[in-house]
């Protein structure tokens, strides 16, 4: 009987003590009856308890040092290697949303396809021009980077055959309706109804009719592009004569240098080369390459919690954040 | 007609068929087994091997790629961005959470066993050990979606309460919580079959002096299970240490440290290995390796310190009985 009751109230105080924390996310706000917290602080809202009142330390959210997504934000605000000691590394564009969503302080950076609303994120107009793709596409949205690929020369191809097979590639991800929507579809922006329909661009391009598993187009160059080109091989591999493909992506470094540069005659030597940023003029002249553009833009957007009142954010502001050199919110912007 | 002397001749033979057939049979089982066990301490040595060779390119190559070991094993910061790779905080807060979470898990633990095999009778005993055992069987994925949505948000709320601004709760104390929890199933299974292995007499003795139920759980059952307590308690380290997929979603992974302040952000040996896996190449990548020796360097040496720790208590156990 003893030992039955005794069992009895353990489970008891075993659900009590569960929903005591349960109730205690539920509890109101702590702070609400104190006075109103100063202009500069972060409203605290009804779910989210308020931060220690005053204390508007920012918290630096980034991603690994391998995220495709970090080295653009470094490369564009300009800080690679500068990087705040306290920073929070999280490894995943949905970490990262749903970690800054609880952090009323944090700041952090995500791909523009995130979900901002359902991760309590705002997301932060960039020198005064909001994160859209329509923005982006328009030139006036300038945290991004463009996807770029360039060529072989013309008459520096194995075979006629192969140099046909490139083209009408490049042709179909770049210019062709159905090629850019699977780019999109990968992560890139690009303007989907400014394609042209493949069927007209096929024309040109007669190679795609033939049985073509004897070809093989080897890419090299940027990692970050990987994810677009490999969506874009796939599925132009059904549409051209089942066209083999070979992705061998290192870094944006060796997307010159495997087409046009030293290694264009070496063991890893490609036909497309790729790099997710503009090739550089001086160092890698692409004049000779039979083909070389921008094929799509790769935006990154500065996110911070959607009670923080912040909702512009220079690059220098960003700069300052990342490296520490601004060390709370009230001082951001000065 | 058959005589008794041909009776035994000719069963002779027969036993003497069977005996050879079955002592075929053990040959061929005694070789499939050691056979099995060869293999299994092939993958051990395999995969110490392995590691190992690849762990130590980081110290090897050209100039300027070399790391430096004793920068490695004792330094304060991780920047992969700057080519700094220094380990030895993370060790320590790695140790530090590990443990942390182990000793928190090991009284729960304990009180939980004594519960399910002594005090809780029939269908709820039952209950509790189905309720523990799918705890043990919960992805560690699953515990980090857990952690990273729920416990960081508990952690933050009650730094909030101290007037300490988290990062969003992601912590050191988030990831004790997290591995007690998730240590917590393993050293309770443990010691519910060491408590059930106690033998009755030990019991029945002690109540029949005079003890009451209580008395005889705790001062009799539970220390004469200590053995199978500290094996839950080894294994359960075991799994703080190498837990990789839920720790790296709420440590935060700091880039210096050690973090002494629980509400600080932290860097395990695990998540160093982890993060940013899947898209790293080069030394970045040839250094998690480096870790991977590290950590099982860590978690043997945790083993051996907590089975002399078992010894020494074995040792008093005996002198006072």
């Amino acid at each position: 009987m003893k030992k039955q009751l005794m069992t009895i109230l353990t489970v008891v105080l075993a659900l009590a003590m569960i929903f005591t924390l349960a109730a205690c996310e539920k509890k109101p706000d702590p702070n609400g009856s104190e006075p109103a917290p100063n202009k500069t602080d972060p409203a605290p809202n009804k779910t989210d308890p308020a931060p220690p009142s005053g204390d508007t330390t920012i918290h630096v959210y980034t991603r690994d040092s391998s995220s495709g997504t970090r080295e653009g934000f470094e490369a564009v605000i300009g800080f690679k290697g500068e990087l705040t000691e306290k920073a929070n590394e999280v490894s995943s564009n949905g970490t990262m949303a749903q970690q800054v969503g609880q952090d009323v302080n944090g700041i952090g950076y995500v791909s523009l396809v995130t979900n901002f609303a359902e991760n309590n994120l705002k997301p932060l107009n960039y020198e005064g021009v909001e994160a859209t793709e329509a923005n982006v596409i328009n030139g006036t949205y300038t945290l991004k980077r463009p996807f770029c690929f360039t060529t072989r020369a013309a008459d520096d191809y194995k075979s006629e055959e192969q140099k046909q097979i490139v083209a009408a590639f490049l042709a179909y991800m770049a210019d062709s309706k159905e090629g850019r929507e699977v780019v999109v579809a990968a992560g890139g922006i690009t303007d989907v109804e400014g394609g042209k329909p493949w069927n007209e661009i096929k024309k040109d391009h007669p190679i795609v009719d033939r049985d073509n598993s004897a070809l093989t187009i080897v890419c090299g160059g940027s990692t970050s592009v990987e994810k677009c080109v490999k969506a874009a091989l796939e599925s132009f591999q059904g549409i051209a004569g089942n066209v083999q493909f070979k992705l061998d992506q290192t870094g944006s470094g060796d997307g010159w240098t495997r087409v046009l540069g030293d290694e264009k005659d070496g063991p890893n030597a490609s036909d497309i080369g790729f790099a997710s940023r503009k090739f550089k003029e001086d160092k890698e002249p692409v004049g000779t390459a039979m083909r070389s553009e921008a094929f799509c833009q790769d935006a990154i957007v500065a996110v911070v919690h959607k009670d923080n009142p912040i909702s512009n954010v220079t690059k220098d502001d960003l700069y300052k954040i990342f490296t520490g050199a601004t060390a709370t919110w009230d001082d951001v912007g000065k | 007609m058959e005589t008794a002397k041909d009776f035994f001749t000719s069963s002779d033979v027969k036993f003497a068929a069977i005996r050879k057939r079955r002592r075929r049979t053990d040959v061929l089982f005694k070789s499939l087994f050691r056979i099995a066990g060869i293999v299994a301490a092939m993958m051990v040595i395999l995969i110490i091997i392995f590691v190992t060779s690849r762990g130590v390119r980081p110290f090897l190559g050209s100039a300027e790629e070399r790391v430096d070991l004793k920068v490695f094993l004792t330094g304060s910061r991780w920047r992969a961005d700057q080519g700094i790779y220094g380990l030895g905080f993370v060790i320590i807060n790695t140790l530090i959470v590990s443990v942390t979470g182990g000793l928190l898990a090991l009284p729960l633990a304990i009180l939980s066993a004594v519960l399910i095999t002594r005090i809780a009778k029939g269908k709820l005993s039952v209950l509790l050990t189905t309720i523990v055992e799918t705890l043990a069987a919960i992805p560690s994925v699953v515990y980090g979606v857990f952690a990273a949505g729920k416990i960081t948000v508990l952690v933050r709320d009650l730094g909030n309460i101290f007037g300490i601004s988290t990062y969003g709760g992601n912590s050191s104390f988030a990831v004790i919580l997290l591995l007690a929890i998730m240590t917590y199933p393993t050293m309770t299974t443990l010691a519910v079959s060491g408590i059930r292995a106690v033998p009755k007499e030990l019991d029945f003795a002690s109540l029949a002096l005079g003890a009451t139920p209580t008395q005889t759980s705790f001062k009799v059952i539970v220390p004469a299970a200590r053995s199978s307590i500290a094996t839950g308690f080894t294994l359960g380290l075991g799994r703080a240490f190498g837990e990789a997929t839920a720790v790296s979603m709420i440590a935060g992974n700091a880039l210096t440290g050690p973090s002494w302040n629980p509400f600080d952000i932290t860097r395990t040996l695990t998540s160093t290995m982890l993060t940013g896996l899947h898209e790293t190449t080069g030394l970045d990548y040839e250094i998690r390796f480096s870790v991977g020796v590290v950590l099982m360097i860590v978690i043997v040496s945790m083993n051996l310190l907590v089975h002399a720790a078992k010894r020494r208590l074995e040792k008093k156990g005996s002198a006072i009985s």
